[in-house]
C-alpha cells in the first residue's frame, strides 16, 4: 500500500514549522470548519471515522469522548498525551518538531466538540527540542489569535498550557499523567472512576495521545467516512509507524491502518539490515508480545495484531535481525520494565525486578533451565494483577520470547553463551 | 550549613505565569522543579523547602516527587550532561560499544562526572524516543544520531574545543 | 440493598460497600496489607484478591464494590493462588529471619504464610540492601528491608495526623519509605504508625525485643490520659517481669471504638503508662515525724476511721473534708459519695481537677481536660467546691481532710493541709500530700481493678482489671468497704458491678459494646 499523508504530510518542511505558512497551507481550515458545527457534529464525525487512540490502547476516540459528561457545572479538561516513551516509539515527536499547528488544531477542535476551554499538552521531559518547537507554536497561535480569548476570532476561549513531565514512562499511563500535572509522583489511580468522570483536578477529563489528535482536521475537513475508508474494518484511517532496530532505513511512515507487517519492513524499511535475515519483530512498543519471522504477513491494525496475541500498541515496531540474541533482548526489554515500574503494586515492583534479575544470571552463564518454569509462571502472575498494564507490558514481551524463542533460553543456559553471536557495533 | 535557595527575580516572574495555568498551585511542582534546576544545575534540599513553602506543598512530598522522577538531579552534574539511550533499539545497533568508548574517553563511571566537572554521563535503560538515530545519545537535552565509539571521539573532541574557546 | 454472595453465604449490604467489609461481616477475613478500614484505600498491595463470577481477572475486594447478585469466591483456587503469588513477590525481597524480628508472633507475612506461603522458595538472587532499623523518631523505628511498602503509615501521616511526615521514595523495586532528611517522625500519634505496619518494618523502640509477643496477655482498658477515653488494650505479662526492668505492663494498643478513638490513640496515652509499676504506694502507711512509715491494713484504716469518727463526735459532719477527683471511676466515686454525704451525712464534699495545666488539645482525640472521668461525678452528685474547702480547712474549720489522688504543690493549700488535724490520703503514686499524710490508703491504678469512666461527652465505658493491684495496695473499692464497716456503715458493695448496679440500675453487660452516654441511661433508669 502506498503511504498515504494525512498527519505526515509536512514531516521535513522546515516552513511548516510557522504559522504564516501553516496557514497558506490549509493550517486550521479544518478547525474553522468544525468551529462552524455543532459539537455533535463533530463527535458524530469523529466516531464515523473510526479514529482509534494512537497511544497504545486504540479505543475509539468517538466512544471515549462519549462518556465525558457535560452537565456537571465543572470546567471539561483536555490533556494530550505527549509522553512518548515506549520503546521504539518516536512518532508523536514527528509531529511535535515538524507539525505543531496540526496538533493545535486538532486541539481546538476537540475542544469545540466537548466544550473544553483548557487543554493541557503533557509532553515528556525528555524531549527538550520538541517541547522548544512546540511551545513556538503555541506562543504563535496565542499572538495571531489562534488560542487565547477568542478562538479563531469567535467567541470562546481555549488556553493550551505545556506541561514538562520529568522522566518517567509510566506518566503516559492516563491516570498517572493526570497526577503529574497535579503536582505528584506518577502512580496510576484506581478505576472507576475513569477520567472522562473524574479526571484532573477532580473534573472530567478527556486524555487523547498527540496523533490521535491531531488526525482530527483532516477527519473534520474530509469527513469521517472517508476517514474510515482509508483504514480495514473498525480501524479508520491511517497511522504512523515508527520502525526502528535491524532495518536499512529506520524513521517515521504514515501507512493505511491494515498494512502487513512486511511491508512496512522490507518496503519502507528496505529490508534487513547487513543482509541478514529477520529473526522477530516487535510490532507495537515493548509492551507488545514479539511475532517471530513468519508471523509478520499480518495487517497492522489492533485487532489483526490483537488476533496473533500481540497488540498494535504505540504502532512502534522493532525489527529484530538474526544476529541479535533472544535472550539479551529480553533482558534490555526487562530492564526497562523494572527502571519504570512506578513501584506500587506488588507484582509489578517485585515482578519486574525478579525477571531483570534471573535474566541477568542467564546471560552471566550462571542460568538454570529450572529459570524457564519459573519465567513462566512470574508472566502468568504479572498479568491482570496491577492497577495499571506495565506490569502486563513487562510480562508480554516475557511470556511471548520464552515461548516462541525457547531454544535461545535453552541454549544460553547450557552453553552459557547466546545462540545467536551478537555483532560488536553497528554497522549500519 | 548549605545557604538559603531563592529563585532569580526571572524565575520568580516564570514561576507567576507558570502558577496562572493551574487552579491549584501543586501542579506547579514539576515545573518549579525543573526552574529551580535550570537556575542552579540541580535541586538541593534548600530548594525543596523553598518550593514547599512557595507552592505549599508537604516537603515529604515535594521529595517524594523529586525522587519519582528520573530527570531532576540531587547532586551538582558536569557543565554538560550526557545521557545515552540503552533501550532497545539503541541496543540493537550498538550501544553497548558506544557505551564503553564514551566510559573509556571520559575516564569515569556512569553516573560520574569528570574531575575537572565539566561532563557528566549516564546510560539510561529508558528510552529516549528517537529510535530511527538509534544509537543515540542527549547532550544537554539535545540529540546526537547514529553514533559509533568515533562520533563519540568526535563529539567529545568538539565539546572539549568549545569548552576552551 | 446489594445481596451478594461470599463463598456461597448471602449477606445484605448497604450500597457501596466493598467486598472485603461484605466479608467481613459473615465473618470472612480476606488477607490483606493496604488496605486498613481507617485510611484512603490504595490497592496497591494486591493481597486482597478475590475471584468473581463472570469476571476473568482476579480482583481486589478492598475496592470491587459489592453489586446485587454478584457471587465472591476467596477461597476458590484461582483466588489463593492469585494471593499465593502476591505473597511470594512481597517475600523475595524481605529478609527470612523472622526469629530475630521482633514482629514475629503478630506479623502478617507469617500469619497469611500459613495458608498462601510456598515453603519452598525459588528466588535465587540477592535481595535489594536497605536502610535497616533506625530511629526515626522519639518511638518508632524504621527497618526498610522488611518493609513492604503497603503505604499505609505514609497514608496515616497523611491523612489522620497530617503532618506528613513520611513517604514513598524513588520508585520501583528501588521504592522506599523514609523521611525528609534531617526530620523526625514526632508528632502527637507517631505510635499509630507502628499498630498498623502489617510487618515488622515500624516497631516501638521502648518494645522492641523486650517481650515476646507470644508471652503478652491483654486486656480491655480505657486510656486515662485525657478525657477522650480511648478504648485500649493493656499488654502485661505478669510473670517475666525481670526482663523488663520489673514492668508488668509491656505496651498499650488502641482498641477501635468508631464513637471515641476509631482505631487511634495518642503518644501520650500510649507510652505514658509508667505511673502503673514505677513510684507506687505499695502499702499502707502511717504518718510519722520522719515521714510515712509502713502499715498494716488493719492499722491504717482503724486510724482513718477513728480520726472521721472523733472529728463528727465532737465538731460534727462539717468538720470532715473530701477531695475526690475525676481519676477515680464511677463506682469509686459513688461509692465514696454514698458513704460520705448518704450515710455519714459530710457536707464538705468537693470534685477537684487534680491538674494544674490543662492538656494539649487538637481536632483528633486530645483533650485539655486531662481527667479520664470528665463527667461521671457531677452526674453522682459531686460539685467543684475544692477552693472553698480548702480555705475552711486552711481556717481550722475542718478537723479531718480525705484526699483522693491530688497533690497540693502551690504554698496556699500546703498551708490549708497542714492546719487541718488530721489528713487522710488514698492513691496510687508517691507525691508530696502523700508524703504527708497522716494515713496512707495504698489504692489500685485502673488496670489492677473494674470500673468505668465516663468521658468528656459523658460516654460511659468499662475498663477491665488486667492485674492484680501491686504489692500490698489495694481496689479502691475494698479500701472504702472496709472504712464503711468501721464506721458502721457498711456498704455492701460487693464488686464494681454491684455499684455500678445501684448507680445505673444496669449490669456491665447491658453496657453497649461501644460504651453509653450518661444521658441515655438516665431516662432509662428514671
Amino acid at each position: 500500500m502506498p503511504e498515504v499523508k494525512l498527519v505526515s504530510e509536512h514531516f521535513g518542511n522546515e516552513l511548516a514549522r510557522g504559522l504564516k505558512w501553516r496557514l497558506q497551507n490549509g493550517g486550521y481550515e479544518g478547525a474553522k470548519k468544525a468551529m462552524a458545527m455543532s459539537p455533535d457534529e463533530v463527535v458524530e464525525e469523529v466516531t464515523q471515522s473510526y479514529l482509534r487512540g494512537l497511544g497504545g490502547a486504540g479505543f475509539p476516540t468517538g466512544r471515549k469522548w462519549s462518556f465525558v459528561p457535560r452537565d456537571t457545572g465543572k470546567p471539561i479538561y483536555l490533556c494530550v498525551n505527549a509522553d512518548e516513551a515506549e520503546p521504539g516509539t518516536f512518532k508523536d515527536r514527528y509531529i511535535l518538531e515538524w507539525d505543531p499547528h496540526l496538533l493545535i488544531e486538532g486541539i481546538i477542535i476537540c475542544a469545540h466538540a466537548l466544550g473544553i476551554e483548557t487543554a493541557y499538552i503533557y509532553i515528556r521531559g525528555e524531549y527538550v527540542q520538541p517541547y522548544e518547537r512546540l511551545q513556538k507554536a503555541v506562543d504563535e497561535a496565542y499572538e495571531a489569535g489562534i488560542l487565547g480569548k477568542k478562538v479563531l476570532g469567535g467567541d470562546v476561549k481555549l488556553d493550551v498550557f505545556i506541561h514538562r513531565g520529568a522522566g518517567a514512562y509510566i506518566c503516559g499511563e492516563e491516570t498517572a499523567l493526570l497526577e503529574s500535572i497535579e503536582g505528584k509522583k506518577g502512580w496510576p489511580r484506581l478505576k472507576p472512576p475513569f477520567p472522562a468522570v473524574v479526571g484532573l483536578f477532580g473534573c472530567p477529563t478527556v486524555i487523547n495521545n498527540v496523533e490521535t489528535i491531531s488526525h482530527l482536521p483532516k477527519i473534520i475537513l474530509k469527513g469521517g467516512r472517508w476517514f474510515a475508508d482509508i483504514g480495514v474494518e473498525r480501524n479508520g484511517g491511517t497511522r504512523l509507524f515508527a520502525l526502528s532496530g535491524s532495518v536499512n532505513r529506520p524513521g517515521v511512515y504514515e501507512l493505511p491502518m491494515g498494512t502487513p507487517l512486511r511491508e512496512l519492513i522490507f518496503d519502507r524499511g528496505e529490508g534487513v539490515l547487513g543482509g541478514r535475515k529477520l529473526k522477530a519483530v516487535i510490532p507495537g512498543g515493548a509492551s507488545a508480545a514479539l511475532l517471530t519471522a513468519d508471523e509478520i504477513d499480518a495487517p497492522l491494525d489492533f485487532d489483526s495484531m490483537a488476533k496473533i496475541g500481540t497488540m498494535l500498541g504505540s504502532g512502534a515496531v522493532i525489527a529484530i535481525d538474526e544476529s541479535v540474541c533472544i535472550v539479551q533482548t529480553l533482558h534490555n526489554l526487562e530492564h526497562f520494565f523494572s527502571h519504570e515500574s512506578c513501584g506500587q503494586c506488588t507484582p509489578c515492583r517485585e515482578g519486574t525486578g525478579w525477571v531483570f534479575k534471573i535474566l541477568g544470571r542467564i546471560i552471566e552463564g550462571n542460568g538454570r533451565l529450572s529459570d524457564l518454569d519459573t519465567l513462566r509462571s512470574l508472566a502468568e502472575n504479572m498479568t491482570g494483577t496491577s492497577i495499571c498494564a506495565l506490569c502486563d507490558g513487562a510480562a508480554m514481551p516475557l511470556r511471548s520470547c520464552v515461548q516462541k524463542f525457547f531454544h535461545e533460553f535453552e541454549h544460553y543456559i547450557r552453553y552459557k553463551k547466546p545462540y545467536s553471536e551478537r555483532r560488536e557495533a553497528a554497522s549500519a | 550549613m548549605s545557604e538559603a535557595f531563592e529563585f532569580t527575580k526571572e524565575n520568580r516572574q516564570a514561576l507567576e505565569r507558570i502558577l496562572a495555568r493551574y487552579p491549584v498551585k501543586r501542579a506547579a511542582l514539576l515545573p518549579a522543579l525543573h526552574l529551580v534546576q535550570e537556575q542552579h544545575g540541580f535541586v538541593p534540599p534548600e530548594a525543596e523547602q523553598y518550593v514547599s513553602d512557595l507552592l505549599e506543598v508537604p516537603l515529604i512530598d515535594v521529595r517524594e516527587v523529586l525522587t519519582f522522577y528520573s530527570l531532576y538531579f540531587r547532586e551538582k552534574k558536569g557543565r554538560h550532561h550526557i545521557r545515552l539511550c540503552m533501550s532497545i533499539a539503541c541496543w540493537i545497533r550498538g550501544c553497548d560499544g558506544v557505551r564503553d568508548r564514551l566510559e573509556a574517553k571520559l575516564g569515569v563511571e556512569e553516573g560520574g562526572t569528570t574531575s575537572d566537572g565539566r561532563i557528566s554521563w549516564e546510560a539510561v535503560p529508558d528510552c529516549l524516543g528517537a529510535c530511527e538515530m538509534a544509537p543515540m545519545l542527549q547532550l544537554d537535552g539535545y540529540f546526537h544520531a547514529d553514533l559509533t565509539p568515533e562520533r563519540v571521539d568526535e563529539l567529545l573532541g568538539r565539546l572539549a574545543s568549545q569548552s576552551t574557546e | 440493598m446489594p445481596t451478594i454472595t461470599i463463598d456461597g453465604q448471602q449477606v445484605n449490604v448497604a450500597p457501596g460497600t466493598t467486598v472485603i467489609q461484605a466479608a467481613e461481616k459473615l465473618g470472612v477475613y480476606i488477607p490483606r496489607y493496604c488496605y486498613h478500614p481507617g485510611l484512603s484505600v490504595a490497592g496497591s498491595c494486591r493481597m486482597c484478591l478475590v475471584e468473581v463470577e463472570n469476571m476473568p481477572k482476579l480482583q481486589i475486594s478492598c475496592y470491587t464494590q459489592a453489586q446485587d447478585g454478584m457471587k465472591i469466591g476467596t477461597r476458590s483456587e484461582k483466588a489463593i493462588q492469585g494471593r499465593q503469588a502476591m505473597l511470594e513477590f512481597l517475600l523475595i525481597n524481605h529478609p527470612l529471619d523472622c526469629p530475630v524480628c521482633d514482629q514475629s508472633g503478630e506479623c502478617d507475612l507469617q500469619n497469611f504464610y500459613m495458608e498462601h506461603g510456598r515453603y519452598q522458595s525459588r528466588f535465587m538472587e540477592d535481595k535489594i540492601k536497605r536502610k535497616k532499623a533506625y530511629a526515626i523518631g522519639s518511638h518508632v523505628v524504621l527497618d526498610q528491608e522488611r518493609c513492604i511498602l503497603c503505604t499505609r503509615c505514609t497514608r496515616f501521616t497523611e491523612e489522620i495526623s497530617r503532618t506528613h511526615e513520611l513517604g514513598v521514595f524513588s520508585r520501583g523495586n528501588r521504592s522506599v519509605i523514609d523521611l525528609f532528611p534531617g526530620k523526625t517522625l514526632d508528632n502527637p500519634y507517631s505510635g499509630n504508625v507502628i499498630d498498623i505496619c502489617p510487618v515488622g518494618a515500624l516497631t516501638e523502640r521502648q518494645f522492641r525485643f523486650k517481650c515476646r509477643v507470644w508471652y503478652l496477655r491483654q486486656e480491655e482498658s480505657i486510656c486515662t490520659g485525657c478525657s477522650r477515653g480511648c478504648n485500649i488494650a493493656i499488654h502485661f505479662n505478669p510473670t517475666r517481669r525481670y526482663k523488663a526492668g520489673g514492668r508488668r505492663v509491656q505496651r498499650l494498643k488502641p482498641r477501635f471504638n468508631p464513637e471515641v478513638n476509631s482505631w487511634w490513640m495518642c503518644d501520650y496515652g500510649r507510652f505514658g503508662f509508667e505511673f502503673i509499676d514505677r513510684n507506687r504506694i505499695e502499702r499502707p502507711q502511717l504518718g510519722s515525724d520522719h515521714g510515712p512509715q509502713p502499715a498494716d491494713w488493719e492499722a491504717a484504716l482503724d486510724a482513718a476511721a477513728a480520726a472521721i469518727r472523733e472529728a463528727i463526735d465532737e465538731h460534727g459532719p462539717q468538720s470532715v473534708g473530701v477531695i475526690a477527683s475525676p481519676q477515680m471511676s464511677n463506682e469509686e466515686l459513688f461509692a465514696a459519695y454514698e458513704l460520705f454525704h448518704n450515710r455519714l451525712g459530710l457536707t464538705r464534699l468537693a470534685l477537684r481537677n487534680p491538674w494544674e495545666e490543662a492538656g494539649p488539645e487538637d481536632e483528633l482525640l486530645l483533650k485539655a481536660d486531662r481527667n479520664p472521668n470528665a463527667m461521671g461525678g457531677e452526674s453522682i452528685g459531686w460539685t467543684e467546691a475544692a477552693d472553698a474547702l480548702l480555705r475552711e480547712a486552711g481556717s481550722g474549720r475542718v478537723q479531718v481532710l480525705f484526699i483522693f489522688r491530688h497533690e497540693f504543690s502551690n504554698a496556699e493549700a500546703i498551708e490549708s493541709l497542714n492546719s487541718a488535724a488530721f489528713v487522710i490520703y488514698q492513691g496510687t503514686n508517691w507525691n508530696q500530700t502523700a508524703k504527708t499524710a497522716d494515713v496512707v490508703l495504698a489504692g489500685a491504678v485502673h488496670a489492677e481493678k473494674d470500673g468505668t469512666f465516663a468521658n468528656f461527652e459523658g460516654r460511659i465505658q468499662r475498663f477491665r482489671q488486667a492485674l492484680l493491684p501491686l504489692e500490698d495496695s489495694r481496689a479502691d473499692l475494698d479500701i472504702l468497704n472496709d472504712l464503711a464497716d468501721r464506721l458502721g456503715q457498711p456498704l455492701a458493695f460487693h464488686d464494681a458491678e454491684s455499684v455500678f448496679h445501684a448507680w445505673r440500675r444496669m449490669t456491665y453487660s447491658e453496657l453497649d459494646e461501644y460504651g453509653m452516654l450518661l444521658t441515655e441511661k438516665s431516662e432509662v433508669g428514671a
